[in-house]
């Protein structure tokens, strides 16, 4: 990769501060607040109550955590921010809650009246409110706004600590990834590969290292995982997989255990939290042999077109510029997957704002700028039909001239750079 | 997974739809969408915002998913019976204008209520009421049906594959690790509650929550040489009609005993939460009892153990 980022590998990595961190986050979220007139807000999603409290729910199934959720209760004015959670990871938090219940419901409301008093009349962000809340009548008379109006524009610019902590997931998950390259052979299976992948997500865990040897709880692993990591062997026709409403192919699709052969194109795709900061793994491995020249060729151009983009990326620049600068170097096909995006923005969920090349259209990326803190996953495609195609991703940083490398560049193999 | 069980599923739902007189069904919650679809999907941790993962339309007796292809779609789902994955709020919404019976609807129920799916009603079905009918799903859950019963006990299968790797694993080795790879060894990847291991003196104590084909397993407890410590007592007391008090009772340690199947599910009896619960028959159970954890069956005839070691 060219450009004007550092040598990543020979800098030490920034440790980030959890609670410089916590506080700089609630400033941004109340400053949100604030200038849109919310009084308060009061948040069930996961990755809005680890913004406003610091609290990092359980990375388990959905089902488990919509019933066991955290709740976090903010007022736009002052005093901490309240969180109510059934494992609250060393963040102080009061009993906790039951929203999904009809007969935990109310303790909700009361919760709420504790930190934002009467609410009637009042503006007040939720992020969804469940059926039992809504029978029993919680935030009854309050004016609800979607939480994301706050959070979104809060969430957008990272702070440092936010940044190094992006950095380490993503170090950590390229250190693991190792394990699950060499396991990806002729005769292994997605599920194998994966299982290596989750496994050695663990070593090196100082956490999960600790419990394993002191017999404290292993739940607490400092990396979490946040997706079953996709290792999805590729067509090499855009008609030669699933039928997509999109005239390209099905990625990721997250289902079924094929077993490789040699010379599949895997494309691989991963996500592992730290403090809740996602990482985002992208590769295309080559199964069970070097890449062919045509091969070569794929990820030759794909990294045409991530040195084209990264080359415009500076605050002040569009999201239309990046764009423009990637189409500038594969004339006669859009390098992304048309359902994805050019780039995506990644935090505490795994895409967020800036996505750059979606369906919200040309006028939407002109019309938004690059600030120093955003952050951008370029994940760029490139096609052949009838080789078929080289998908990778790398994390940048803007910063107050240009961009930096998040995680430790890690190698393209067995791709020559 | 049986399209039998997939379309037993979906007459449920469509049943308890024109019970409560709703005429679409709008599903955002996973476990929801899984249950009126039986659409697999790439798996994900922890809460999501509300989208509208899945559409039950009584008039048409269709089912509809979000998704831009066919990979992991049952029967009688097709193709198109699809609305592709969207960033734009606009395509989002003349895609669901173009779901044959929602314009037109009186009722729409939802299992979570957002500020911005309200709004966003209001353009394609003006005329709608929009009504909580989370615990339309719950109820259609609640009560498993033989197949369920089936899926539960493989995917607690895979979960005892995985104590028993992380038993058998040497000390100088991560037990979690053994456990993971050994279930990724059966397919099996996508975690419920996940691996838990802890070492007590001489004993290893192990949880295991697994998701198999939609279904949610799992098994826990101290082992020592082998075999598992404590008492069934808790799980012994899972007869129908049980009470609050009933179960409270039998526990020996902290407990909680829960619905399981796509997972975490009606009813939820612990210290402080479920006191009006009675146990019926045909739920399926999670039984916390300390570090021990089964799964157990209600049944007419007593509780049945789906979580026996293989």
């Amino acid at each position: 990769m060219s450009g004007d980022g550092a040598p990543v590998d020979e800098i030490a990595p920034p440790a980030p501060d959890p609670g410089r961190m916590g506080s700089e986050r609630l400033n941004r979220l109340r400053h949100q607040m604030r200038a849109q007139g919310v009084d308060g807000a009061v948040l069930m999603h996961g990755p809005h109550v680890t913004y406003a409290t610091g609290h990092v729910p359980e990375a388990v199934d959905a089902g488990h955590a919509n019933h066991r959720r955290a709740v976090a209760i903010v007022s736009a004015s002052d005093g901490p921010a309240r969180l109510h959670a059934h494992d609250p990871s060393g963040v102080e938090a009061g009993p906790p809650l039951w929203p999904e219940l009809d007969d935990g419901a109310a303790r909700v409301g009361e919760a709420i009246a504790d930190v934002l008093g009467d609410v009637t009349g009042r503006r007040v962000a939720v992020d969804g409110m469940t059926g039992a809340m809504a029978r029993a009548g919680v935030l009854d008379g309050a004016g609800l706004v979607g939480a994301s109006r706050v959070l979104v524009p809060a969430r957008v610019v990272k702070t440092e600590d936010e940044l190094a902590c992006i950095d380490q997931s993503q170090r950590h998950t390229e250190r693991a990834m190792e394990a699950a390259q060499a396991a990806c052979v002729p005769g292994s299976s997605r599920a194998e590969v994966a299982g290596a992948f989750l496994a050695a997500l663990r070593d090196g865990d100082p956490e999960s290292g600790l419990s394993h040897r002191n017999g404290t709880a292993a739940a607490s692993a400092a990396y979490q995982n946040g997706i079953d990591p996709i290792f999805q062997p590729m067509p090499t026709r855009r008609d030669g997989g699933a039928r997509t409403a999109t005239g390209h192919v099905a990625f990721p699709t997250g289902v079924d255990n094929p077993v490789y052969a040699e010379g599949d194109l895997v494309w691989v795709d991963a996500g592992v939290g730290y403090h809740g900061y996602m990482s985002d793994f992208g590769r295309t491995w080559v199964v069970g042999r070097a890449p062919t020249a045509a091969e070569q060729s794929l990820f030759d151009r794909w990294m045409a077109v991530l040195d084209a983009s990264l080359a415009v990326v500076r605050p002040g620049a569009t999201l239309g510029d990046v764009g423009r600068a990637a189409r500038s170097v594969e004339l006669h096909d859009t390098p992304w997957l048309p359902h994805f995006y050019l780039a995506h923005g990644v935090g505490l969920e795994s895409a967020e704002m800036p996505m750059i090349g979606t369906d919200l259209g040309p006028a939407f990326d002109d019309a938004y700028e690059l600030e120093p803190g955003m952050v951008l996953v370029f994940e760029p495609v490139t096609w052949t039909d009838g080789v078929g195609g080289y998908r990778a991703e790398e994390i940048v940083a803007v910063t107050d001239d240009g961009w930096r490398l998040l995680g430790g560049a890690h190698h393209y193999e067995p791709f020559r750079q | 997974m049986s399209g039998d069980l997939v379309l037993a599923r979906r007459d449920r739902v469509l049943d308890a739809m024109a019970s409560a007189g709703i005429d679409v069904l709008v599903l955002g919650r996973q476990d929801n969408a899984g249950y009126a679809c039986g659409m697999r999907r790439l798996w994900t941790a922890g809460t999501r915002p509300f989208g509208a993962g899945c559409i039950v339309v009584v008039s048409t007796q269709r089912v509809h998913a979000l998704s831009s292809w066919e990979a992991g779609i049952e029967s009688p789902m097709t193709f198109d019976d699809l609305y592709p994955l969207t960033w734009n709020p606009r395509i989002m919404a003349a895609s669901m204008a173009g779901v044959d019976g929602l314009a037109g609807a009186g009722r729409i129920g939802v299992d979570e209520l957002t500020p911005s799916f309200r709004r966003a009603a209001a353009g394609f079905a003006p005329e709608a009421e929009i009504v909580a009918a989370d615990d339309l799903m719950v109820e259609v859950r609640v009560h498993k049906m033989p197949g369920e019963v089936e899926a539960i006990s493989r995917a607690c299968a895979a979960a005892w594959a995985g104590v028993d790797a992380a038993l058998a694993a040497p000390t100088s080795a991560d037990p979690a690790g053994a456990a993971i790879k050994a279930m990724a060894a059966l397919g099996v990847t996508v975690p419920s509650s996940g691996v838990k291991v802890e070492r007590r003196g001489q004993e290893l104590c192990i949880d295991v929550g697994v998701i198999c084909d939609l279904y949610e397993g799992g098994v826990g407890g101290c082992f020592a040489d082998d075999r598992r410590v404590g008492t069934p007592a808790l799980a012994e007391a899972c007869v129908v009609g049980a009470s609050h008090a009933d179960l409270a009772t039998a526990a020996t340690g902290d407990w909680l005993v829960r619905g399981l199947g796509m997972g975490f599910e009606r009813p939820v009896i612990g210290p402080g939460v479920g006191t009006g619960e009675r146990l019926e028959a045909g739920m399926v159970l999670s039984v916390t009892d300390g570090h021990r954890r089964d799964v157990v069956h209600v049944t007419a005839d007593g509780p049945a153990v789906l979580s026996q070691r293989p």
